[in-house]
Formats: C-alpha cells, structure tokens, sequence
C-alpha cells in the first residue's frame, strides 16, 4: 500500500509535552492501520483509502493561524453566527440573545486518546486537530433565532488535511436551531476530519441542518456523537451535495425515556462524487422514537451509500424505530450502495425498515414534456421533488425555504 | 391544420394502427370513437410524441412534419394532450408546475414570461372559471385528486397554456355528470374559428355536451367510418358490433 502521506506533530503550536506524548500515541495508533480500507466493515462501500490514493499525491497536516476572512452572510432570514476558517473559530455573534445565555469558545483539548472508535480517523484527529469550538446553551433558554456557522476554508489547502473536534451542549429545557453552511468553491483538493460531540440535556430540542453552498474539490468526513436525556429531540436535515467525497457518520444515543430523532437527507450526486451516510442509534431507553428518511440521486459515474443501523436494547420496550433508504439512479454507471441492519434485543418493538432503487419514471417525464417544459427541466422538477420532500418535517418556514432553494441549486448544478 | 396520412404505429412488435388518415382544420371538433383496443389511445400517444412507438406513414402540422419535433416542441407549438390517465408527479407543487409550463410555452413564443403575480391572477381566475379550489394549486401535482379533479386540471392547463389543437383522450372516462358538464362547457369556452379538437371517447355521452363537427369510428387501427354527430347518437344505440 503506498503510503501518501505526511503528519508531523510538532507543526502543531502550543502544546504542553504531555499533549505531544498522548498526540503521538495516536499517530502510532493511525499509522497502525492507515486511512480506512474496504476490508473494515464500516467501510466496506467507501473505500477511503484508495480514493485518497487515486486523488492526492501526498497529505501533509497544518496548524492554521485564525485570521479574519471574509464571506457572504445569508440574507435570506436573520440569524445568529459563528465563522471558522479552516476550523478555527475567527469570530462569532449573537446580538438577537441574551448573551449570558450562550456560552461560545475554542475547544479545549483535553488529553484523550480515544473514545474508544476503532476508526483510524478518531486516532488521526486526536493526534493532529487544532481549532474547533465548544457551545453551551444554558439551562431553560431557547434562541429566538437561528444559528448559523459559517464554515469557510481558504482556496489554498491544496493537498492539505484540517482535523477539528466541536463540542455543542443544550442544557436542561433549552432550544437551538443551527444550521451548519459549508461555503468554499476551491479547485484544491484538501480533506477535512471532524468530530463533534453533541450533548441534549432534558427537554431540549436542536435541530442540526448541514447544507453546503457550492461545488468543492473538498474530502470531508464528519463523525457526530450525540447523546440524548428524557424528552429530548434531535433532528437532522442534511442537504451535502457538491463535494468530491463526504462520509457523515452519524451516532444517536437515545439513552432516556422519551427521546426522539430523525435523520432527513437529499443528495444529488454527479460526476465521480462519492458521499456515505451511515447512522447507528442506539435505542438505549424505553418509549424512545427513531426516524430515517434517506434519498439519494445518482447521476454520471457517482456513488453513493448508506448504511443504517438500528440498535435496541433489551430494555428499550416500546421502541419505535424507523428508517427508509430511496434512490434514484440516473445513469448504468452509477452506484448505490444500502446496508440496513436492525439488531434488536427487546421484545415489545416496532421497527421497520425499507430500501428502494430505481430510475425515474419516463411517463412523467413526457407527461411534463406535454405541457411544453424542455427534458432537462423536467428530469430537474422530478429530481427536486423526489429530494425536497426530506425537507417537508422542517417546521420553520424561512429556513425550510432557504434550504428548498439550495437544493434546487444543487440539482442544477451550483 | 392537421393531416395524417397513412399512419401506421407499432410497439413491441404489435401493430396498432394500420393506415390512419384524417384531416383537422381550424375551427373543427373532431370526434374518434372506437371500441376497446381500436387505437385510440396509441392515436393521441403518436401525437404528442411519446416515446417507444415505431411510426411509418406522415403526420403534418401546419405544415410541418410531426416527426422532427420533440414531445416538448409540440407542446410548444400549440398540440396539447389532455391525459386519459394525468400522472401523479410527488414532490412537484402543482402551481409551480403550472408557472413553469405556461412560461416554457410563452418563451419558446417568443412572449415575455409571465411574473408570480400575474400568473396568479391568471390562475385564479382560470381555476375558478372551472370551479377548482385554489387549495388544489398548493397540493402536490394530481398526487391524490379524484378523478374528476385530474380531468378538470388537465381542462384547466388547456385553458393556460391556450393551444391550436387540443385532443382529449377520454376525458369524461371517470367523471361524474356535474364534472362532465364543467369540462364540456370549459372546452365549449375554449373554442373557436382558429384552434381545433379531436375528441378522443368510447361513449357518445361527452358529444352531448361538445358538439363535434365530424365522427369517426376507429377499428383495428383504421378509420372505417365518417359522418357527423348523427353518427355517434347511433353508434350509442346499435353499438360497434353493427359497424365494425
């Protein structure tokens, strides 16, 4: 296996010996087995490290400086913010809040070594990540307005892997709607490697919206660990298209009575993209509710997979648990790839699961043609209908419009 | 307007019509009845340009032939098909749909397209002039309507997209007598000298309502019979066995 790559530690400023001890055990810990391969189960449909192979000729880490930038903000709604570049917290604003309610810094690295993930990624993280955030919501405060975090990288991380770790906290009966925008048009190519610890106290709710605003030559793989108390909710609306490769990987622990979630995403793939979702939610309580919706659009020569895992344990007795994986795959060339897996230990369940693939239907499209509308529209209003429906649940209109808008701009080709 | 010579359809190898001839002119109803499995559906298939059909034979309209346009250039052009069966598009909100077909049409015309306000009058006052609740406007394109509410959208995007020669595919298959007589008298409206129908029925109930000018009795693919609306009442007494 040729190996492409280059870390070094001691780019990384700042660091206690401590810190540089526990970093380089895991760049051992990385370095033991390298980028994921198919030969890991979880990894079996993305084979990261041959496409790594196929398109960087080496990876070298960085440490970046946090230098103000600047970029578009959304005028669609108002909205709090936070902006990174390249992962590292540049500034943030929150002046439709109380301020004493919201808590918003940089990371703070404690030593770890791993959470233990057998994924070589965590290892890699752990070893190189600089920048990222912690965000703590007080206790009873729900935001009047939405939060957006305005992920921006520079044009110039060629060959250039960025790893950060964020920390989001909803205290008790607290309320967030954050929205996640991905905005970088590079022709580099640069990989970015993130971890994000999610924690919904009781009776909160947050709802986590990942949109990207244009096409990027970026490898992206995001690993979201969220825990969840009594009466909590955490939904999900992911709108990703435009990247050359992203894995989000996502893990929902529903570890109190009570406690809801959802995962809704639309993907519109084309060329040799190439982009995964893979959930586990552990059913770890009773009366818990789970939800999955997950469609896909392939085009060209792309690939795209999800893998679903329901897990209940024994003692979650009324689980309900749900997840529905639909494509529509565009040309022979491309692919798609579903695992569902349900492991269930509890006897008093409901869970269901379904997948579906197939081409679009070629009567409705003359039927549009009939009323005059050119083919390339009309195939555009089927795919746009086919994904926007993930978006139906999404109870704020102004973002639910803003987000039906991108995606319209993600079919049509940025 | 339109003149069909010698049409011959084919599809998976069977053939479905066998030598069609029929001329349209402007200001005309035409009416083609036939029994199950005559061709009628394949007729109206042929025309508005739906795929995976062998054509032998010319079809010319205003002179040009049929052949070399697209499904969507014909539609363009001013052919509009009213579905026998409209499909069910999910996902796709039936005003948006509407908006893009009108201007699609106006913009191949060469007309300016029409902004969301004055389209929206457009359609409310079309709409009502059918009696379709503007709640239908918001929903999901025919994605749960009855029957009867498919049939008047199909009436409702003829009036919008106004078109020369409109064929209508058993359109009153399905319909209750108060939906028939709103279609009927939505297409009664609609006509005049410069644009043309060619009705498309099994029963001579909707001729009672749209009067035609001529009736043609399609069997096993060909015209066997013409006459005027006198045809279809005796057609509806006798039967097709009698004819064909």
């Amino acid at each position: 296996m040729k190996q492409n790559y280059d870390f070094k530690i001691d780019k990384i400023n700042d660091l206690s010996p401590e810190e540089v001890s526990l970093r380089k055990k895991n760049l051992d810990l990385f370095y033991q087995t390298g980028f994921p391969n198919k030969k890991n189960e979880d990894w079996k449909f993305s084979d990261l490290n041959s496409i790594l192979n196929n398109n960087f000729n080496k990876i070298v880490n960085n440490d970046f400086l946090p230098i103000e930038t600047e970029f578009k903000i959304i005028d669609e709604f108002k909205h709090n913010f936070i902006s990174l570049l390249n992962g590292k917290l540049i500034s943030n604003d929150f002046s439709f809040e109380e301020k004493n309610k919201i808590s918003i810094d940089n990371f703070t690295y404690k030593n770890e070594l791993s959470l233990g993930s057998k994924n070589s990624l965590y290892f890699l993280n752990n070893a190189l990540a600089t920048g990222g955030f912690s965000l703590e919501i007080s206790k009873n405060y729900k935001l009047k307005k939405p939060l957006v975090i305005y992920n921006n990288f520079s044009n110039s991380l060629k060959e250039t892997l960025i790893n950060y770790k964020n920390s989001i906290i909803l205290n008790e009966n607290s309320e967030l709607n954050l929205i996640n925008y991905i905005n970088n048009s590079s022709k580099e190519n640069f990989m970015v490697n993130t971890i994000e610890n999610i924690k919904i106290k009781k009776d909160s709710l947050l709802k986590n919206i990942l949109v990207n605003n244009s096409k990027c030559n970026g490898y992206f793989y995001k690993y979201i660990k969220s825990d969840l108390e009594k009466n909590s909710t955490f939904e999900n609306y992911l709108l990703p298209s435009g990247f050359k490769f992203n894995k989000l990987d996502i893990e929902i622990n529903l570890n109190e009575e009570n406690s809801n979630s959802s995962v809704f995403s639309a993907l519109n793939l084309i060329n040799n993209e190439h982009q995964e979702i893979k959930t586990r939610i552990n059913h770890n309580a009773p009366n818990c509710n789970s939800f999955q919706k997950v469609k896909n659009v392939l085009n060209d020569e792309s690939k795209g997979v999800y893998q679903g895992k329901i897990f209940v344990k024994n003692i979650a007795q009324k689980t309900d648990a749900y997840q529905l994986s639909k494509a529509l795959i565009l040309n022979d060339a491309a692919e798609f790839d579903a695992k569902p897996e349900l492991e269930i230990y509890a006897d008093d369940v409901k869970c269901s699961h379904g997948s579906t693939s197939g081409s679009i239907d070629l009567n409705s499209i003359h039927y549009l043609k009939s009323r005059g509308i050119p083919e390339k529209e009309a195939y555009q209003m089927l795919i746009n209908g086919f994904l926007s429906e993930t978006l139906e649940k999404l109870s704020e209109g102004k973002i639910r419009y803003f987000l039906t808008e991108k995606l319209e701009r993600q079919i049509n080709g940025h | 307007m339109l003149n069909i010579k010698n049409l011959e359809a084919i599809i998976d190898n069977k053939h479905i019509l066998k030598g069609l001839n029929l001329d349209i002119k402007p200001g005309e109803v035409h009416a083609i009845m036939g029994p199950n499995g005559s061709g009628k559906s394949t007729l109206a298939n042929v025309l508005s340009g739906k795929n995976g059909y062998e054509i032998k034979g010319d079809i010319k309209y205003n002179g040009e032939s049929l052949s070399e346009l697209s499904t969507e250039e014909r539609a363009q052009k001013g052919i509009f098909l009213a579905f026998q069966y409209p499909l069910e598009i999910p996902g796709v909100n039936t005003n948006t749909f509407l908006r893009t077909s009108v201007n699609s049409v106006r913009k191949a015309q060469g007309e300016k397209e029409l902004d969301t306000l004055t389209f929206l009058k457009l359609i409310k006052e079309k709409a009502s002039e059918l009696g379709i609740d503007e709640k239908f406007l918001s929903r999901q394109l025919n994605v749960g309507f009855s029957g009867g509410e498919k049939k008047k959208n199909e009436i409702l995007q003829m009036k919008l997209l106004q078109p020369k020669l409109s064929i209508l595919d058993e359109t009153d298959s399905g319909l209750d007598i108060d939906a028939l007589r709103i279609v009927a008298d939505g297409v009664n409206s609609y006509k005049n000298k410069e644009n043309a129908f060619l009705i498309i029925t099994h029963y001579q109930r909707l001729l009672d309502y749209i009067k035609p000018d001529y009736v043609h009795v399609l069997s096993n693919g060909k015209i066997i019979k013409t006459g005027n609306a006198d045809l279809g009442v005796q057609l509806e007494k006798t039967g097709y066995s009698n004819i064909v």
